[in-house]
């Protein structure tokens, strides 16, 4: 039973993780809370919908998923990332704002995308064209009921933020980005060009999430309000890691999904917590972080 | 300067701005008696758009005294909201888990004493943190009461909400039988004659309801803008170092400020339950919240007749999608985000920012020249 919620937190936490770190590079780099990153996530999740829809499953499968999936996968990441740097350069770049008028415009492009998926789509919820798996036998007698799916997510986003990691710590870009996250000005009193630096954040940011949408929709479902609905509890891994920090954010994300899938525990040992509440306690943890060390876990206590 | 003294002065005296709006309600309020005497939209259901506008002003009223004021960004309208409508449901509805059949006047007071609570438990741990993180905590906060809603069925019937809330005026001497005892009246004849029933009276009663709430608050608002007090929620919100350094507890105003708007926001719940005659753990969508934060934004943070003027362009946007082909939902979402973008990209301090309105009046016209004792008519080394 533990076993098994562990499984599915771990999963959940791909998902999360995958979110959590886009919303904290644009949070350091571009200095707003983006409220439209969780329906970035939609973006991708409905393009990668459409891609698989259009070229089918190209033959052969990995961990139970065509390899069209992976295509379709590829477009979402590029779609919402191209939306990003679209929204850059056309809201964001033109405006004088402090970072809390960002923030409400940010509202507003959420909303935008959102309507936009919902005007093409429907409100009703919807599933990629893939057959849904059994648990996989041989972890079934330890009690865990884990699908192939659930695998390809994890090792999915395993080597999505390992290579986000390499890109970091060994390339230029990384060192760039590294250094305008620490200190804008000083970044660019150094001959680094952060608007460059900025656009590539919202690529790399706004890709991850997308390929995280695409995710959210294999291990649930697509609804155009999936990604917003995600979005507090990306929110509250990021502030629980520490606001800025990638590796803080990943820690977070871990955190809040394990938390998340592993709720039901607490009606075992006493405590009268529903499985409903499992967001609110999220939402709490996030309240208490910001009150008692607003840097998170992972950031420099000031 | 008044409108009835000096109409031509007091046009070229408006803004730009000023104008357009003052010609575009003109022009709104136009349309709309032509489609109330054409038929194209019933007394009735004109009386509860009215209704339903003057919640939104009321919801934008409540915010304006937080962010405008004193520059808090709550995100948890929909919550205040919410516990407004479900506290006097909870009191008066028959339907009601825990009480129940009590005068909607009780009801009222139990929404706006639970509001008040409300607003302590959210305010005293989120008030002190910075203005982003402050947005994000309120809109946590406000979805863990949506879910305590939602999920305690035992106290607040859940997810099938709570059914059977009488009228607010239900048991009043006059007002409680009002809509019965008058009489139905008939225009014209035929297919096409204007009835007004009961429905219309009740109507009535419900929009002399909400104006009531509207009035109170805006004069009680207008009065607290301009005091002393509103000073300091002013300082705080352009600096709340000065305000500090000043003197002054800014938590303790931000507080008090928070308490006000919230306690506006729970009346305008209040309003709806006994419109709406049910309420459900739907009312508390985020939604809300981001409707009110569009209707201040676009009338101007900080201008209380600007939040009046957004309640109005909500209600019109909500209403006017309706008779759209396409789906609505995403049409009206649609419009939501490009408005906030929009203003946020070409005009971020809104439709109709505080101009005069911060002024006591007075001051400006009748301030004399210089002072009456003190001054000398002639500089030294004059003739």
């Amino acid at each position: 039973m533990v076993l098994d919620q562990l499984a599915s937190g771990l999963v959940y936490s791909s998902i999360i993780v995958l979110g959590s770190i886009g919303l904290s590079l644009v949070y350091s780099i571009a200095n707003f809370a983006n409220f439209a990153h969780g329906d970035t996530m939609t973006i991708g999740a409905y393009t990668s919908l459409v891609t698989f829809g259009a070229i089918g499953g190209l033959g052969g499968t990995v961990l139970g998923l065509p390899f069209g999936f992976f295509v379709a996968l590829v477009a979402g990441i590029a779609m919402a990332a191209l939306v990003a740097v679209v929204t850059e350069k056309v809201v964001y770049d033109g405006m004088d704002l402090d970072s809390i008028g960002l923030l409400i415009a940010s509202i507003g492009l959420a909303f935008i995308y959102r309507s936009v998926v919902q005007l093409g789509f429907g409100a009703q919820s919807t599933r990629y064209g893939i057959q849904s798996l059994r648990p996989i036998e041989a972890l079934v007698p330890y009690g865990i009921r884990v699908t192939q799916h659930d695998v390809a997510i994890v090792v999915s986003a395993a080597a999505l933020v390992t290579g986000l990691h390499v890109l970091l710590q060994y390339s230029d870009l990384g060192r760039k980005m590294r250094a305008m996250a620490d200190n804008p000005d000083l970044a660019r009193v150094s001959g680094i060009r952060t608007d460059r630096i900025k656009l590539w954040t919202w690529v790399i940011g706004a890709g991850l999430a997308g390929a995280g949408g695409a995710f959210l929709g294999l291990y649930s479902q697509l609804t155009p309000r999936m990604g917003f609905n995600l979005l507090l509890l990306i929110f509250a891994a990021v502030i629980l890691g520490g606001i800025g920090s990638v590796y803080g954010a990943m820690l977070g994300g871990f955190l809040i999904g394990m938390i998340n899938q592993l709720t039901p525990l607490l009606s075992d040992i006493g405590i009268p917590i529903g499985i409903e509440y499992a967001n609110a306690i999220a939402f709490v943890i996030m309240v208490v972080v910001l009150l008692f060390r607003p840097s998170g876990i992972a950031g420099e206590a000031s | 300067m008044s409108l009835v003294e000096d109409p031509k002065g007091y046009w070229t005296d408006l803004t730009v701005a000023e104008k357009g709006v003052t010609a575009g309600v003109v022009l709104f309020a136009g349309a709309l008696l032509v489609s109330l005497l054409t038929g194209g939209l019933t007394p009735t259901y004109f009386l509860y758009l009215v209704g339903i506008a003057g919640m939104y002003a009321l919801l934008s009223l409540g915010l304006n005294s937080q962010w405008g004021f004193s520059g808090l960004i709550n995100f948890s309208v929909a919550a205040f909201f919410g516990i407004g409508a479900y506290g006097t449901a909870l009191a008066s509805a028959s339907g009601s888990p825990i009480a129940g059949g009590l005068p909607p006047v009780v009801g009222l007071l139990a929404a706006l004493a639970l509001a008040a609570i409300l607003a302590l438990f959210i305010g005293i741990p989120t008030l002190r943190l910075r203005a982003d993180y402050l947005a994000i905590a309120s809109i946590g906060l406000a979805e863990v009461v949506r879910l305590i809603v939602l999920n305690q069925d035992d106290w607040t019937n859940g997810s099938a909400g709570v059914r059977g809330i009488p009228s607010f005026f239900d048991g009043w001497p006059v007002l409680g039988t009002f809509p019965e005892t008058m009489p139905t009246l008939v225009f014209g004849s035929g297919p096409g004659a204007t009835v007004l029933s009961t429905s219309f009276w009740q109507a009535l009663s419900n929009v002399a309801l909400v104006l009531a709430f509207v009035g109170v608050s805006y004069l009680v608002l207008r009065r607290a803008h301009r005091s002393p007090w509103g000073r300091v929620l002013r300082t705080i919100r352009s600096d709340e170092d000065l305000a500090r350094a000043l003197g002054k507890n800014t938590y303790s105003f931000k507080m008090q400020s928070f308490v006000l708007g919230s306690l506006i926001m729970a009346l305008a719940g209040v309003f709806y339950a006994h419109l709406n005659l049910y309420v459900s753990p739907g009312d508390l969508d985020p939604i809300t919240t981001f409707y009110v934060w569009v209707a201040v934004i676009l009338g101007g943070s900080g201008s209380n007749r600007g939040a009046l003027f957004g309640g109005v362009v909500i209600v019109a946007i909500q209403e006017g999608t309706r008779a759209l082909p396409l789906d609505a939902a995403p049409i009206r979402l649609l419009a939501i985000g490009v408005i906030i973008v929009l203003l946020m990209r070409f005009r971020p301090q809104g439709v109709l920012p505080p101009q005069r309105e911060l002024i006591w009046p007075g001051t400006v016209d009748e301030t004399p020249q210089q002072p009456d004792s003190g001054v000398r008519e002639t500089k030294a080394g004059e003739k």
